[in-house]
């Protein structure tokens, strides 16, 4: 077990150290040079050009030799020091990202846990009886073959447009501050639904779909036909089955999971949702490359950490893996 | 994975209940932490950092009748307040903030004194003098002085890094009092000082003296102390509010009173958005282009928006939309090529297939309407050019342009523009010229631009001024750099005689109409015989106003035309105050 | 989980796919014919699709106008305009036909690209394994961790022009990893197997190995893998497009729903612009996934229904 996880931990390591790597490279790599662009605004004199340029090149640690920068990139990542964004400058990556956060995990996390419940239900339940699957299973396939931006038109422009039920966009009310009041929460709450309802319904056709097919190969595979054999009653041949077909689409809930930091970017541009999405958009909207770039350390940190989780609970609830990995025959 | 056997127990659906029921908390939690909160008018910086409560008293919500909400101007997160750092500050820090000694009024085309009570030329023309307003003080209670007016004078003319360094040059400035005395060590550049007046803020030496020379437009100023009609209430990711200060100076000086308490200037959203807004009664007044804004104005669809001018093309000229190339390259080295080119765009294409008629046609020459006493109407019938193919062709056949492709630059994203350069390119398609349009990242665009690599763009980098000098310097500046980082002179034309004249204009006192206009229209003929770009159409200064709840917006021909403009360097600048001051509420609906 | 975001994260099972690569015995092609023509899943998904393929290219031919012509802006659908018309008064139904030809070309370079890419690098790790193997996990974790939105925008950056082409292929190399991922599983398995062991005693070559003898067990699985990337190519490229970073100057579906979008087509009111694109889109990815459970099905007569 331990050599398993100091195993995992090398890889999760070198991974996270060519990430950062190709994050530090991102506004060197791009063509064009971002600081000129911004100081293109200013139109300014060649000699406060230059004194300008050089306190910025400072502050974006774009100056001294590649080395100098790569190594200072390092000092800063690992002071939890992301940077600071050009087309905010000079507000840090971090307070960007800080108000950002919350919004994308509020909208992210319910949509993906609730519809990962449900669409395993009704996944399950379809694989069970003939007429659900009927109705489920087209349903499931309109759903997953949604795009995304589609659905992100169609249900503001019925809910918010043409039947004025919720608010079209926004986090909350342009009319309130931030406090902690009901009507705030109820003004944040009423802005949440309709983004939620979009990523809810595109997600719930995955689930279900995939639940219902695992299901159903399990259900037609040697165990259960061994257990059909042994005289085993159906419903415990199911709740095998049922199990059995839990363990990929959690492992998909983990990525899933894993990827909520870099917000849900359709959506929130449709919806104007204040998350990290949006803010990723503009980002790349702005040629923030130096925004895009602390951003991108947030995500890969989720990313590797969704992964570990993964394999730590796939270690912890599947003997199998666990003696694979300690390096038993599998 | 195949698996036979599973013994772990995983409940989700106890996790999500707990999850779900964690995060709204987080929500919320961390909307109110991420606001800033400013030090309010006239007490001293309150403490903030962990803090919620918005200075100023317990505000949880602005009230509708007491607030004027805007939008338009930002894109992302307001960040600072520093007046200097013109690509960023956010809406309002300077005019509602910071306020300059002047301010400019294009339709009557001369400066207003603001907190300069008046500005005189001596008789030499060499000593400008500065009476500075009584009774101005600053958001933390000191008063304004003159030896404030002339440490930001002095730090524009002596500190490279301040952008106004140029429109300064060799200014040096002394207080004695409310008078500051401003004395040029050469014959001074008279259309640039004109510029310094209504566009450079004048800052509190207190303050300001504490930064570093090299960081005055990039240090963060989240507490600004300024002498503007509001101050800094509260800001968040998606807005900005400010508090109107009951005792600003303009109240008893200009009687300028407004009718709100509140001005909340609302990060950008979508069109769909900004659109929504308005017609909902959040958003008031929006300096957002919003395309067919003219199918909901006046009435029209049950909507009482209200523009700058009641009829097409509805919205203020802001700056010119050129089409630009490398001069220096073949085939744009022959002006008969560029000739052709200028006969053979349509400019109505681009008005009204990409805009719908909110923008107007270019003058020939560029320069902007605001500006027309100086236009020399006989050189532009002479010289003019317009829509006509056939003469287009003629000319073609004359530059020696054997079909190569030439390509057609502007920045990925830039939607209006990008369907402008589809149009364009079939106009000159049309009469033969083989155009290829690319659309490069912005920072890739403009080092194409500044370095002269490339064929043709679409540029306006010649914004809205009290003078046509900047024009011309933008178009003729020399000498020529490998990086043309100065944003002037991007078409890289090379013309000695007509940059003497630019500099000739520029060393004539303001006064001197006649000389100036004898100068203009030379530039304008040498501009229009050689074409060294070619003006299309001129982008507005957007804006449209909902009169839910607000009425009294500015409109063109009125006794109140004050230019209706929040974005950076109209506002604070133009007469933007006025049209804030202007409005007054709506009556109630019945 | 949409399809698209599923490929977004390479190591997350394809739903509507079997999450365990089952190998397979080769249907005889008489048996295919036989249930293939019996399944209505397949019948009813290969229809449709069929339907909108020849849409999408006999479409631009019989529209009566180009994407480029002007009509009056804004306008709803009339005998003229069959969907009416956009803010710069270009044919909304001539943009939909157009975009649908460009979906497809979008979808078939993505899923070859990642299909080939993807065989490929997963056969190699699956038969050589060791140090190989290990340097195609940690790619494939690195590919996994860079967002590829982030990724699209940095290579975008050295385009001057981003052209249909590019989109196909940067969607297909950042969504091999979990088609590697599973043939390199699959080839792991088999390569233990007898038929294996005596093609390599009677001395062939790994290549020929590779592909005379594991590649045609895995045959059907990789058919229907190659369905699912078409789908969801479609689906990545509409996002991508919608968010301004598809091909520039060539009319997408996405880019369609991106302009109704920017231009307040919702305020408006102008549904014959977003609507139709979002759902020709469906019905294009939906008739795939029903096709491909259809011949899931066929292939794996387990699951047929009795």
């Amino acid at each position: 077990m331990r050599r398993f996880l100091s195993r995992k931990l090398i890889t999760y390591l070198i991974a996270f150290v060519i990430g950062v790597t190709v994050d530090w490279g991102i506004p060197r790599l791009i063509p064009g040079d971002p600081v000129q662009a911004y100081l293109s605004q200013f139109s300014l004199q060649p000699a406060g050009y230059d004194a300008l340029y050089k306190t910025m090149s400072e502050a974006f640690g774009t100056n001294g030799s590649a080395w100098d920068q790569y190594m200072h990139y390092w000092q800063s990542i690992l002071t939890w020091n992301m940077g600071v964004s050009i087309g905010n400058f000079p507000a840090r990556v971090t307070t960007l990202v800080g108000q950002a956060l919350p919004y994308t995990l509020a909208l992210l996390i319910p949509a993906i846990v609730l519809s990962y419940i449900l669409g395993n239900r009704l996944g399950a339940a379809a694989a069970r009886r003939k007429g659900l699957d009927n109705s489920v299973l087209p349903l499931g396939y309109v759903f997953q073959a949604m795009p995304y931006p589609w659905l992100a038109l169609i249900i503001p422009y019925l809910l918010a447009v043409v039947w004025h039920v919720f608010p079209l966009s926004g986090g909350y009310s342009n009319s309130l501050l931030p406090t902690w009041s009901w009507t705030f929460i109820g003004s944040l709450l009423t802005h949440w639904f309709l983004p939620f309802l979009t990523v809810f319904l595109v997600s719930l056709g995955g689930w279900a779909i995939g639940m219902r097919n695992l299901v159903i190969y399990e259900l037609e595979n040697d165990s259960s036909r061994y257990l059909r054999a042994l005289g085993a009653r159906e419903r415990v041949i199911r709740r095998y089955a049922y199990r059995n077909a839990s363990l990929p689409q959690l492992s998909g809930l983990a990525l899933q999971l894993g990827v909520v930091v870099g917000g849900n970017i359709v959506t929130e541009i449709a919806f104007q949702y204040p998350g990290l999405g949006k803010l990723l958009y503009t980002a790349i909207g702005n040629k923030d490359y130096f925004l895009l770039q602390g951003i991108f350390i947030f995500i890969i940190i989720g990313v590797l950490i969704a992964n570990f989780i993964i394999d730590l609970v796939f270690i912890s609830i599947d003997p199998r893996t666990r003696l694979s990995m300690q390096g038993a025959p599998a | 994975m195949p698996t036979r056997k599973m013994t772990g127990r995983w409940r989700p659906a106890k996790l999500a209940a707990m999850t779900a029921a964690g995060l709204l908390t987080l929500a919320t939690a961390a909307a109110c932490s991420s606001s800033g909160t400013s030090s309010s008018g006239g007490s001293s910086p309150a403490a903030t950092g962990a803090s919620s409560a918005p200075a100023g008293g317990a505000i949880t919500s602005f009230p509708r009748n007491e607030t004027l909400y805007t939008s338009g101007t930002l894109y992302g997160a307001p960040s600072t307040w520093n007046p200097y750092n013109l690509g960023n500050y956010t809406t309002g820090a300077q005019g509602l903030i910071y306020e300059p000694l002047f301010l400019y009024d294009p339709s009557k085309g001369d400066l207003k004194p603001w907190l300069a009570e008046s500005g005189t030329w001596d008789a030499a023309n060499k000593v400008y003098t500065i009476k500075v307003r009584d009774n101005v003080k600053w958001s933390n209670g000191q008063p304004l002085t003159g030896a404030d007016v002339a440490w930001s004078i002095n730090s524009a003319s002596t500190n490279a890094a301040n952008p106004y360094n140029s429109n300064a040059a060799g200014a040096q400035a002394a207080a004695s009092g409310n008078t500051v005395t401003v004395t040029f060590k050469s014959t001074p550049n008279y259309a640039a000082w004109d510029s310094y007046l209504w566009k450079a803020p004048v800052v509190s030496q207190a303050e300001f003296s504490k930064v570093p020379a090299t960081q005055i437009a990039t240090f963060a100023d989240t507490k600004p102390v300024g002498t503007g009609p509001m101050t800094l209430l509260t800001y968040n990711a998606t807005e900005t509010a400010y508090q109107v200060k009951p005792d600003w100076w303009g109240s008893s000086a200009m009687g300028l009173n407004f009718k709100f308490k509140y001005l909340v200037d609302v990060v950008n959203g979508s069109n769909n958005v900004e659109l929504g807004a308005l017609t909902s009664g959040q958003v008031d007044w929006s300096n957002n282009f919003l395309p067919n804004i003219n199918q909901l104005i006046n009435g029209i669809g049950g909507y009482g928006f209200k523009t700058y001018y009641p009829n097409a093309p509805y919205m203020m000229p802001a700056n010119t939309a050129w089409l630009e190339f490398n001069n220096t390259k073949a085939p744009f080295n022959n002006v008969n090529f560029r000739k052709a080119m200028a006969y053979a765009i349509d400019p109505q294409h681009i008005v009204n297939n990409v805009y719908g008629g909110l923008v107007q046609a270019a003058n020939p020459t560029g320069l902007l309407p605001n500006l027309s006493k100086y236009i020399d109407q006989g050189v532009v019938s002479q010289y003019g050019f317009k829509y006509d193919p056939a003469k287009a062709k003629s000319f073609l056949a004359q530059s020696g342009y054997k079909g190569q492709q030439i390509t057609l630059q502007v920045p990925n994203g830039w939607t209006d523009w990008m369907a402008a350069i589809n149009t364009l390119a079939q106009d000159l398609k049309a009469v033969g010229i083989n155009v290829q349009t690319v659309t490069p990242e912005y920072p890739q665009r403009t080092t194409n631009l500044t370095t002269g690599n490339y064929d043709m763009a679409i540029d306006n980098n010649a914004n809205l001024d009290s003078t046509p000098w900047t024009y011309f310097q933008r178009v003729y500046n020399l000498p020529i750099q490998s990086q043309q980082t100065a944003q002037l002179n991007w078409e890289r034309t090379n013309s000695p005689a007509d940059w003497a004249l630019v500099q000739r204009a520029g060393a004539t006192p303001t006064s001197d109409t006649a000389s100036l206009k004898a100068t203009y229209g030379q530039l304008e003929k040498d501009f229009l015989q050689q074409l060294p770009m070619i003006p299309v159409w001129y982008n507005a200064a957007w804006f449209q106003g909902s009169t839910q709840h607000w009425t009294n917006y500015p409109s063109s021909g009125t006794a109140n035309d004050a230019i209706p403009s929040l974005w950076r360097g109209y506002i604070g600048a133009l007469t933007s105050i006025y049209a804030l001051a202007n409005l007054s509420p709506a009556p109630k609906a019945s | 989980m949409s399809l698209a975001d599923t490929l977004q994260e390479p190591g997350a099972p394809i739903p509507g796919a079997p999450a365990t690569p089952v190998a397979t015995p080769r249907p005889r092609r008489n048996d295919f014919f036989y249930y293939g023509l019996r399944n209505k899943k397949l019948v009813f998904g290969l229809g449709l699709e069929l339907l909108l393929v020849i849409l999408a290219i006999v479409g631009p031919m019989i529209s009566p106008h180009n994407t480029s012509d002007y009509f009056k802006l804004n306008a709803g659908p009339s005998g003229g305009n069959w969907l009416g018309t956009d803010f710069q008064g270009h044919d909304v139904f001539a943009q939909l036909v157009n975009g649908l030809r460009e979906s497809y070309l979008v979808g078939a370079l993505g899923a070859v690209s990642a299909a080939v890419v993807g065989m490929v690098l997963g056969f190699i790790a699956g038969w050589r394994g060791g140090i190989l193997d290990e340097i195609l996990q940690l790619l494939t974790n690195v590919i996994v961790m860079i967002p590829s939105l982030v990724l699209l925008v940095v290579v975008g950056a050295y385009l001057n022009t981003r052209s249909v082409l590019f989109e196909g292929v940067f969607i297909g190399l950042t969504t091999w990893p979990w088609v590697a991922r599973a043939v390199r599983a699959q080839t792991f398995s088999l390569r233990s197997r007898e038929f294996v062991d005596l093609a390599k005693l009677s001395g062939k070559r790994p290549t020929s190995i590779v592909i005379r003898d594991i590649a045609p067990n895995m045959a059907s699985y990789l058919f229907l893998v190659v369905i699912l990337l078409f789908g969801s190519s479609m689906l990545l490229a509409a996002s991508y497009d919608f968010l301004g970073l598809g091909p520039s100057g060539v009319v997408s579906l996405g880019g369609m729903m991106q302009n109704a979008n920017l231009n307040s087509a919702l305020f408006f009111k102008e549904w014959w612009w977003f609507f139709p694109p979002g759902l020709v889109l469906t019905a294009m990815v939906a008739s795939l996934l029903v096709a491909n459970v259809g011949l899931d099905e066929v292939f794996n007569p387990k699951l047929r229904e009795s």
